[in-house]
């Protein structure tokens, strides 16, 4: 079964890990943005690795994108048509197949894409590709969701071209964007704010990614760092996202922590309405799976941002 | 005197304020529509009141059920052909559940289902297990809602 039933002990387990490795990296004060591993990748990944991976992978959201359901395409298989305002992207084949997909990958190779959006021949990728978030990841975490990528099953599905206008279509171009709006680096927290705090931010900044649709862009697609989950009217697909700052009015400042907990889980907004859209994907791929603590931080981290108006 | 200018005053207004649609116009459709999308979505949020733990009324649970139950019978009928966000602004229904007909009813019958094994859970009187049934009757909303109706503008 692809979807690993985890019990609440593994759970609680992998957020206190993930938890301590955080803590163990913000006071290594990482300067360089080369990964280093916690992992040869020679050895053989144990279990408890596979299992925290298969969390990494729902907190990160990685089935959304990489998993053709509209046309019962395998979990993890790539092939989803994601159109955006720059194109129509198609997400790899993430599965271990060694042909069409990551089998051939070590874990640095993972690293490489994850937190510094490069192929592991060197190209770069685009940055529908969350890298601008992930690149927060923790090693253990990036260490755990390659153990648990490789123990899935192998699908042979070759994956096909973006369809991309010009200029866009030059991929070289995207060093000079990734110059402008990449800052690579591993997220820091705050030690002024507490541990659920901190485990809230990363993640919302880091494996969630939720600034990839709740933070408005600039013209060439780079997050506007001044508004941060401020919402935009015109979203990666094109569509409303709406501001998820405390801003009483256009924001969710009526929101209580439970609210937004409950929400995460169920997809249930406070008035009794359900998440459609690319939201409904978030819940069932992702945060539904995640634990109720992680859950919480996630809703406490929310509410003590800075309250903006708009979009 | 007052009092007759009064009435003829009162007249006016409630002329002013009738409807200018007729009987199941599409207008009075989706109006329609929508009220009985609020009734079902004030239940669940009734419910989720209790399975958030901020009200101790487990006990409501089944009644509020029955109205997500109730109501869920009715939503094939609420959508009749052109009644679409093509054709009107008021409404977020999208043209695809009147090409795929089969999927819609299919999906409107899934919340029927899972709104009545709410009903046996909320008997149990378990806020876990209502909690986890209306996770399923949330998915059930989605299963409409997701293919079916536009995202806010």
């Amino acid at each position: 079964m692809f979807r690993p039933a985890l019990s609440q002990a593994v759970l609680i387990r992998a957020g206190l890990a993930a938890a301590l490795g955080l803590v163990v990296f913000s006071a290594a004060a990482q300067t360089t943005t080369r990964p280093t591993t916690t992992q040869p990748t020679t050895a053989q990944p144990s279990a408890e690795s596979v299992t925290r991976g298969g969390y990494v992978l729902w907190a990160a959201g990685c089935l959304s994108c990489h998993t053709d359901s509209k046309n019962k395409g395998q979990p993890l298989a790539g092939g989803r048509a994601l159109p955006t305002p720059f194109g129509t992207f198609y997400p790899p084949n993430i599965t271990p197949d060694r042909d069409t997909g990551i089998g051939g990958w070590t874990v640095e190779d993972l690293s490489r894409a994850l937190r510094e959006g490069r192929a592991p021949d060197g190209r770069h990728y685009y940055p529908a590709f969350p890298y601008t978030s992930y690149t927060g990841m923790a090693d253990q975490d990036v260490a755990d969701l390659w153990a648990y990528l490789m123990a899935q099953p192998p699908v042979a599905r070759a994956n096909q071209s973006h369809e991309l206008p010009l200029p866009f279509r030059f991929r070289a171009l995207l060093g000079i964007w990734k110059a402008m709006y990449f800052e690579p680096g591993r997220f820091a927290g705050n030690p002024a704010k507490d541990a659920t705090w901190n485990r809230g931010a990363y993640l919302v900044a880091a494996l969630g990614h939720c600034g990839e649709c709740h933070t408005p862009r600039g013209a060439l697609g780079g997050m506007d760092g001044d508004r941060p989950l401020a919402g935009t009217a015109k979203g990666p697909q094109g569509k409303k996202v709406p501001n998820i700052t405390p801003h009483a009015k256009e924001g969710i400042g009526d929101w209580r922590e439970s609210d937004t907990t409950f929400f995460l889980k169920t997809g249930f907004f406070p008035d009794g309405d359900v998440a459609g859209g690319a939201m409904a994907e978030v819940i069932d791929d992702g945060t539904s799976h995640l634990n109720d603590a992680d859950r919480a931080a996630i809703a406490a981290y929310l509410r003590d941002l800075p309250p903006l108006p708009g979009p | 005197m007052r009092k007759i200018t009064l009435a003829i005053a009162a007249s006016l207004l409630v002329g002013a304020a009738s409807p200018a649609f007729a009987v199941d116009e599409p207008e009075n459709m989706i109006k329609y529509r929508k009220a009985v999308m609020s009734a079902i979505g004030g239940h669940t949020g009734a419910i989720a009141g209790v399975v958030k733990g901020e009200v101790s009324f487990v006990g409501h649970v089944e009644a509020h059920a029955r109205g997500i139950n109730e109501m869920s019978k009715l939503i094939t009928q609420l959508f009749p052909t052109g009644t679409d966000n093509g054709a009107f602004k008021d409404t977020r229904a999208l043209p695809a559940i009147w090409q795929d007909r089969a999927k819609f009813d299919a999906a409107a019958q899934a919340l029927q289902d899972e709104s009545a094994k709410l009903i046996e859970v909320a008997q149990g009187g378990d806020a876990g297990a209502i909690g986890a049934q209306l996770q399923n009757v949330g998915k059930a909303c989605g299963g409409c809602h997701k293919p079916f109706r536009a995202e806010k503008k």
